[in-house]
Order: structure tokens, then C-alpha cells, then sequence
């Protein structure tokens, strides 16, 4: 009873807005779910149509929390003078501004303009004096206009005037503007050292797993009813919720899986209540996808294939286990006395690859500091020489250093399986790194024949 | 529009007002911009740049001149006096007439733009700086019985620098041929200017008639405000005799005395409200002096928010604490919520904090690094510890 009662109150303050329709509030509402606050601040914000609305604000929230989506269809439904922008695609001011500029004129680039913009507009002070213009020859005085920054921290990147710019462009330009900065980043890391003005901050929260649920059912396919959809996606919230709350990556797997789920109702196995069964026949095969779709193992079309034939799901090989290497054989060595010599201390050498090294034992060379494994710290860098000793060692026929070798050592680090660290000198004394896992040089030294795991410091 | 304009700026539609009282005339009279006839307590130096191109321009030959001095010094003011005396003994038959032209390094956007200023200057041609500098070879390097002397003055030299130093080596090197004629007067700050950054083959067309403006003490800059004011009693003699002493003390500049002075009066008219009978007393000037050379930060930080100056007091607690200048945001933060506990306020979240921090390095009394470093940003400030804890004590 008094949930009802709040969540009455909630559609009140979202629909009371008395500039606009009451059917296109609903109809608003009806598009943005779960974003009632959101919306009904963003409104109150925005005013009336001629409204003074506030410089600039600034809106952040995670990936997949519907920033974009509520403000465009914010300002379509309430079809508002706007321009978004995508700040991604704008790698220069000139584009930016040009962007504005066109959407602000009505203007598209299309093949009868050549793709041309409607003004050439290269600085920011051109900017402000072209809006100024384009907003009198539009007639838009008396309204507000908004600018809307997607990726809004790329930005940052740009020159040092645009985002404060930006940020008091009412100001500058002395016309009604709203600029909205959209971004996944907090606006602590954007202020600028000089200061700026300082915009109004908006913070879209995270979907609860509720909330997830209402949004991922209000699409459910016209065939089945809501609540077989529903309780579907219960199932596929069970199982994800824990890694993703991502609601794209969320959508996307519960349409992928959506098929899978209901076989056992087209064969006539199950009726559509009988939810344990279809659970039973669903969970390892969602878990299967976590494995596979979710990290792009597979792609998301093979995967629609294997459950259309039927197969095993886990038959195909990913991407990942796709790592294996055709190399030639001293380029090979190389690798693995590159391995040896980023992951064993340089004082473990004599142990390792002299013959007569004398009585050294293990406990001799237990540093407290080396305990932890060489593995977890990462490479470590070593010269060009320490990585032909060890290549001479590791072969047992003679090797000529030709220039066959060195030229397969520069080729390994154009292949980024070696890195050249340190760029100062290329020929005198270089360093390098060994930039390969430990299952990838055991299947290159199984090839050999050569035991490297003998040769680790770490697994002795 | 006819094509040989000349650019000029619209006519005011008012004619200009006569001043109404003794302060508005004294005003007038300090102005920056009015350079007197004659300058005091610079009797030396004109005597010398006046005998040094007399006695080129006698010759028919050339030479350069370097003149150097802190700002205000009357460099400028001494030669263009230099100049136009020079100008009215050649009207009277003195002398034989000579041409003066005159660049200025700073109003050059670029150095190579000197050439193109010159020659427009002498022949009025308009050319790209290669090709003016062709053509000034040219001219001066050819004899030509006619030519009268040609007098240049090069101010801000300094500006002129480019890294192969040509411009500067023309400009010296022309004066030495023989069919020239020509006599350049550098102006510069620095008195080893020549030494530091011109090449030697630079530094030694330059030559050595060098000349250094000493800055002025408090005795002449007192007789340059006397001079100016000529009989208008606006001022008190001590309060004259105090803006001399303090400017000269710290940099012997005329400029900023006679600015102190036009505040000063300023101030007195405000103060008083009778019209009639101002006079300009210690106590006008005294706070002109204080508007002048005090410190803003001081006042900046007492007139901070709280947490802001709790910030402040964090950031030194912090250096005392490591003994370093530099501490990062996250080491300060937690020294400013000790703090905050401490003096009973709300301890302020990150977010707020940072706000603080920027705030207060946006208004430089700390250094901070670009926002993107978040919490590893590091702080330094700006002023010295002692002014920030007298500011903050003084409450």
C-alpha cells in the first residue's frame, strides 16, 4: 500500500510539467525506464522553452546507465532545438565546431553539397561569433538551445580552451544555450589548472538487478508471453549478474541465448510453467556462454550456429587457443633463451648453463626479496649479450652468429614477441624484454624437444 | 575607399575637457605620456648621444651606438630629444640634413619583419622580408654621391634576436661600409647584452661606444616630479620627497613614480570632498604606496573560505611532517580530515577537497598538476610558508 503510494508521488513530480502535453510525458515515460529522477531533473532543469537554462552540465555515469539514450530521447520526443555531438568522432576543434554548426543550420553533408559543411569555422572564437549569427538567422532567441557532448572526456585531450569554452558558452556567445557534457568520468579529472566555470553535476546510477530485470523484460518477443520472457531472464540474471551489469552486453546475451531457452518447448519436452526443467536446460549452457561468448572467445553468429546444428558448444576451438606460432628453429631458441633470460636472475645463469659450474644449491641462491616468483613481477630486461650466451648454451650444435641471427632477433621484436626497451641506442649494447606467456614457449619448446620448465628459476 | 589611405582613428565628437582643478592639472601634467621639453637629471647622457651622431653626421660617416638601463630610465625619452634638437640646428644651417627612422623589436611580429619596416620607412616600398633585405644590401652597399645620413634607431634590441643572428649582424654591419651613411642607435635592458647572446663577429661591428643609463636616485626622481609639476602646488614637498625615496629604493623607475604619484592623487580627491583647496599629503601617498607594492596573496588568504584555509594549513602540516615542498593530494587529504576533526567541522569528501585544492592552485597560491593525475596530483604552493601562517594567524 504505501509503495504504491510513493511510486504515485514518483509519477507526479515526472509528469507535472505544464509547458508540454500531457501524452507526450507519457509516452516519454514509457521509453525511459527506470530513469523517472533522472528525467524529472533533467525537465525541471531544462524549463519552459524560453527559459534561461544553466550554462553547462555536466553528466556522468557508467557504461551502459543510459545517458545517451535518456538525453536523445529527451530532446527528441520533446522536440527541442539540439545538436549531439560524439566528441570520438571529432578529432580536431574544426570538426566539432563544424558538427554544431551544421546541426544547428539543418544541415547535412550529403553528396548533392559535395559532404560540405555549412561554415568554415576553425577557431573558437569563430565558433562563438558563427553561433551568435546561426542562432538570430535560425530565430532561436527566444529558446533554448542545447549542445550535447558525447565522450565528453576526449576533450580534455583537445586544446586547452575548448572545454572551458564550452563550459561558459552562454556567456560568450550572450544567447540561451545549454551545453551538456556526457561521460564516464568524474569531473574532478576534467578541471582545468586555470579554473573554469564550474558546471552542474548529474549522476546517472547504476541499474540494480530489479531494475535490470524490468528493462531487459519490457522487450520480450510478441510470441511468447511476458512472463515465460521474464522468468528467463531471472535465470540469465542468476548467472551473470555477478560479472556484468553491463545492460547492452546483458541484452545481447539474452537475445543470443533466447533460442536455447526455448527448445524444450517447441519439441514439446516442456510447458512453458514448467520453469525448474527449463532452468535445468538452460544454466550450463549460460554458463558455457560466459566462457566463450561473453570474453568473444566465439563469435556471437558461430555461436548461433552451434545451437542451431545442435553440437557440443564447446567443441570450438577460440580465438585464445589459437596460439601457436609457426616459427623457424633458431628463431625458436631465441624466443626461449629470451624467455630464460627476462624470467631467471642474471646470477642464476652459472648454475643453469655452465657445465662445471661447481656446488651451488638452491638454498644458496634463495635471496628473501626473489622468493616471490619472477612470474608475477613480470619481464625483466636483458642485454643483447646475456641473450646470445644463453642461445650458444641452449644449442647443441655450433651456431655462427651470421646476420641471419641478428636479423631474426629485430624480426621477433617487429613480430612483438620481443620488445626493445629503452630506445636510445639501436646498435650499441640494446635491451630487451620477452613479451610471451609461459603456456606459448612451452608449446614452442615441446617443438624442440627442450625442457624449459628445468631451466626456470621459479620451478626449481 | 581611395587607395592611398591613410589609417586613422574616428574623431571624438566632444572636444576635450579643460582640467578643473589643481589635482586634475597635476594629473595631466604626471602623465606617463607627457614627456617633457627638457629632460632633468639627464644632461650627461644627452650631451653624449649628442655629440656622438653630431660629430658622424659632420663626418658624413657611420657608427653604432649602444644604449642600455633598467626600464624607465629615460632611454628612449633622451634619444628622441637627442633627435629633435638635432632636427632644429639642421633647420637652422647647422648641420647637414639627415633622415631618422626608428623600429621597435617589440612591435615586429617577427625579426625578419625589421628589414621589411626599414625599407618601407626610407623609400616607402613595400617588399617580403627576403627581398627587402636584398634591397637594403643593395643601397647601402652602393656609393651614391647624394645620400644625406641616415639616422636609425633600433629599440628593444634584444627582440631582434634569431638564432643565426642576422638581422642583428645586418643591422651593425651596415653602418661599416663605407657608402652607407647610416648611424644606428640600439636600445636594449641589458648592459652585456652584446656579449651574451650576439655572435663576435656581431659584437664587434656593434663596437664599444657603449652607454648605460644608471637608474635614477631619489633626489633626481624628486626633481623630475617638481619639473613636471612646474609651480602647480598639488603636492607636498615630503610626500613628493616619499614616493622618491621608496621607488628609488626598490628599482629607480620614473615611470612607476609618476604612476604612484597620478594614484595618489586619485585617492586625495576621493578622500576629499571640498573641491577647492587638496593637497596631496603623506597619508595619500602612503596608501598609493601600499596599493602599489603590497602583496594580494596575504589578503587572498585571509579572505579564503575555511576550508580552504584548512587546506592550507593541511598542505604545511604535511611538509612538516615529511619534511619535503611537495606532497601529493592523498598524503594532504589525510592530514586536512585530521584537521577538519580536529576544528569541529564536517570532514569534506574527496570530491569537495579536490575543489578546494583547485580553487586554490587556480588562484596560484599553490602549484598543482593537471587534474588527471586525481589523487597522486602533486601540491606545491607558491608563497612562503611564514606568509601563509601570519595570514592565517592574524585573524
Amino acid at each position: 500500500m504505501e509503495r504504491e503510494e510513493t511510486a504515485k508521488e514518483k509519477d507526479m513530480t515526472c509528469l507535472e510539467h505544464h509547458a508540454y502535453p500531457e501524452e507526450r510525458f507519457s509516452e516519454l515515460e514509457k521509453c525511459t525506464i527506470c530513469r523517472e529522477s533522472q528525467v524529472s531533473t533533467l525537465l525541471s532543469m531544462f524549463g519552459e522553452r524560453q527559459h534561461l537554462g544553466f550554462p553547462s552540465i555536466f553528466v556522468y555515469g557508467h557504461t551502459g546507465t543510459g545517458k545517451t539514450y535518456v538525453l536523445e530521447t529527451l530532446l527528441r520526443k520533446l522536440e527541442l532545438p539540439s545538436a549531439f555531438v560524439n566528441c570520438v568522432e571529432c578529432c580536431t576543434p574544426r570538426l566539432l565546431f563544424e558538427q554544431i554548426l551544421d546541426q544547428l543550420h539543418q544541415h547535412c553533408p550529403a553528396p548533392e553539397n559535395e559532404f560540405s559543411s555549412y561554415e568554415r569555422c576553425d577557431s573558437l572564437n569563430d565558433f562563438v561569433r558563427l553561433f551568435t549569427r546561426g542562432i538570430l538567422k535560425q530565430s532561436l532567441e527566444k529558446e533554448t538551445f542545447y549542445i550535447v557532448l558525447d565522450k565528453a572526456e576526449v576533450l580534455r585531450e583537445m586544446d586547452a580552451n575548448l572545454l572551458p569554452g564550452f563550459l561558459r558558452l552562454q556567456e560568450l556567445t550572450e544567447s540561451n544555450t545549454t551545453v551538456l557534457f556526457l561521460t564516464e568520468i568524474v569531473w574532478e579529472t576534467f578541471r582545468p589548472n586555470t579554473g573554469c566555470f564550474e558546471p552542474l553535476i548529474l549522476y546517472f546510477p547504476d541499474y540494480s538487478k530489479v531494475e535490470l530485470q524490468r528493462i531487459l523484460s519490457s522487450d520480450y518477443p510478441r510470441e511468447y508471453p511476458a512472463e515465460f520472457y521474464s522468468s528467463y531472464i531471472n535465470i540469465l540474471l542468476g548467472v551473470f549478474y555477478t560479472v556484468c551489469r553491463d545492460i547492452k552486453e546483458l541484452r545481447h546475451l539474452a537475445a543470443l541465448n533466447f533460442p536455447k531457452f526455448c527448445e524444450p518447448v517447441i519439441k514439446g519436452e516442456a510447458k512453458e510453467s514448467d520453469s525448474h526443467k527449463l532452468w535445468k536446460n538452460i544454466e550450463p549452457h549460460l554458463k558455457r556462454a560466459m566462457q566463450t561468448v561473453y570474453l568473444r572467445e566465439i563469435s556471437s553468429s558461430q555461436w548461433e550456429r552451434i545451437q542451431q546444428e545442435d553440437r557440443e558448444s564447446s567443441q570450438l576451438k577460440g580465438l585464445s587457443a589459437h596460439a601457436h606460432v609457426e616459427l623457424p628453429y633458431y628463431s625458436k631458441f631465441l624466443l626461449i633463451a629470451a624467455y630464460l633470460a627476462s624470467y631467471n636472475p642474471a646470477r642464476t645463469d652459472k648454475r643453469f648453463f655452465l657445465k662445471h659450474h661447481g656446488k651451488i644449491k638452491k638454498t644458496d641462491f634463495l635471496k628473501k626479496h626473489e622468493k616471490t616468483s619472477n612470474h608475477l613481477l613480470g619481464p625483466k630486461p636483458f642485454p643483447l649479450d646475456r641473450l646470445l650466451a644463453i642461445l650458444y648454451s641452449i644449442v647443441d650444435s655450433r651456431v655462427a652468429p651470421t646476420a641471419n641471427i641478428f636479423s631474426q632477433i629485430s624480426s621477433l621484436v617487429t613480430l612483438q614477441l620481443l620488445t626493445l626497451v629503452g630506445h636510445d641506442d639501436q646498435l650499441d649494447g640494446p635491451k630487451y624484454k620477452c613479451t610471451v606467456s609461459l603456456d606459448f614457449i612451452r608449446a614452442v619448446a615441446r617443438t624442440v624437444n627442450f625442457d624449459i620448465v628445468r631451466y626456470l628459476y621459479d620451478f626449481l | 575607399t581611395p587607395h592611398s589611405a591613410t589609417p586613422r582613428i574616428p574623431e571624438r565628437s566632444q572636444a576635450v575637457q579643460k582640467p578643473g582643478s589643481v589635482l586634475e592639472e597635476a594629473r595631466i601634467r604626471l602623465h606617463v605620456s607627457a614627456v617633457p621639453e627638457s629632460l632633468p637629471c639627464r644632461e650627461q647622457e644627452y650631451q653624449d648621444v649628442y655629440n656622438f651622431v653630431e660629430s658622424k653626421l659632420l663626418d658624413g660617416t657611420g657608427g653604432c651606438m649602444y644604449i642600455s638601463g633598467v626600464p624607465g630610465t629615460g632611454k628612449t625619452a633622451t634619444v628622441h630629444e637627442v633627435i629633435r634638437s638635432l632636427q632644429q640646428t639642421v633647420e637652422e644651417e647647422g648641420l647637414p640634413p639627415f633622415k631618422y627612422i626608428e623600429i621597435n623589436g617589440m612591435k615586429l611580429t617577427d625579426p625578419h619583419q625589421a628589414y621589411v619596416q626599414i625599407l618601407k620607412l626610407l623609400t616607402g616600398q613595400k617588399a617580403t622580408a627576403d627581398h627587402a633585405a636584398a634591397l637594403l644590401e643593395k643601397r647601402f652597399s652602393t656609393p651614391a654621391s647624394k645620400r644625406e645620413t641616415t639616422v636609425l634607431l633600433v629599440d628593444e634590441l634584444d627582440l631582434l634576436w634569431t638564432r643565426k643572428q642576422n638581422v642583428m649582424y645586418s643591422l651593425f654591419d651596415w653602418p661599416t661600409r663605407k657608402q652607407a651613411k647610416l648611424i644606428v642607435l640600439a636600445i636594449a635592458n641589458t648592459m652585456d647584452l652584446p656579449e651574451r647572446i650576439m655572435m663576435n663577429r656581431v659584437a664587434s661591428r656593434l663596437g664599444l661606444t657603449r652607454m648605460s643609463f644608471q637608474p635614477y636616485t631619489h633626489k633626481q626622481l624628486q626633481q623630475i616630479i617638481t619639473s613636471r609639476l612646474n609651480h602647480v602646488k598639488a603636492f607636498d614637498d615630503d610626500a613628493i620627497q616619499l614616493v622618491a625615496r621608496k621607488v628609488a629604493a626598490l628599482s629607480g623607475d620614473a615611470r612607476r613614480c609618476l604612476d604612484i604619484c597620478r594614484r595618489a592623487t586619485e585617492i586625495c580627491e576621493f578622500s576629499s570632498k571640498s573641491v577647492e583647496c587638496s593637497l596631496v599629503r603623506m597619508y595619500h601617498v602612503i596608501e598609493a604606496l601600499e596599493e602599489m607594492f603590497s602583496s594580494p596573496y596575504v589578503t587572498a588568504i585571509r579572505n579564503a573560505s575555511i576550508l580552504e584555509q584548512a587546506f592550507l594549513r593541511a598542505v604545511i602540516a604535511e611538509f612538516r611532517r615529511s619534511g619535503l615542498e611537495e606532497a601529493t593530494f592523498q598524503q594532504i587529504y589525510r592530514q586536512h580530515i585530521a584537521l577538519c576533526r580536529i576544528e569541529g567541522l564536517q570532514p569534506p569528501c574527496m570530491s569537495e577537497t579536490m575543489a578546494v585544492c583547485h580553487r586554490l592552485g587556480a588562484s596560484r597560491l599553490l602549484l598543482v598538476e593537471s587534474s588527471k593525475n586525481d589523487l597522486h596530483l602533486r601540491v606545491r604552493i607558491n608563497v612562503s610558508q611564514d606568509d601563509i601562517m601570519y595570514a592565517l594567524k592574524g585573524e
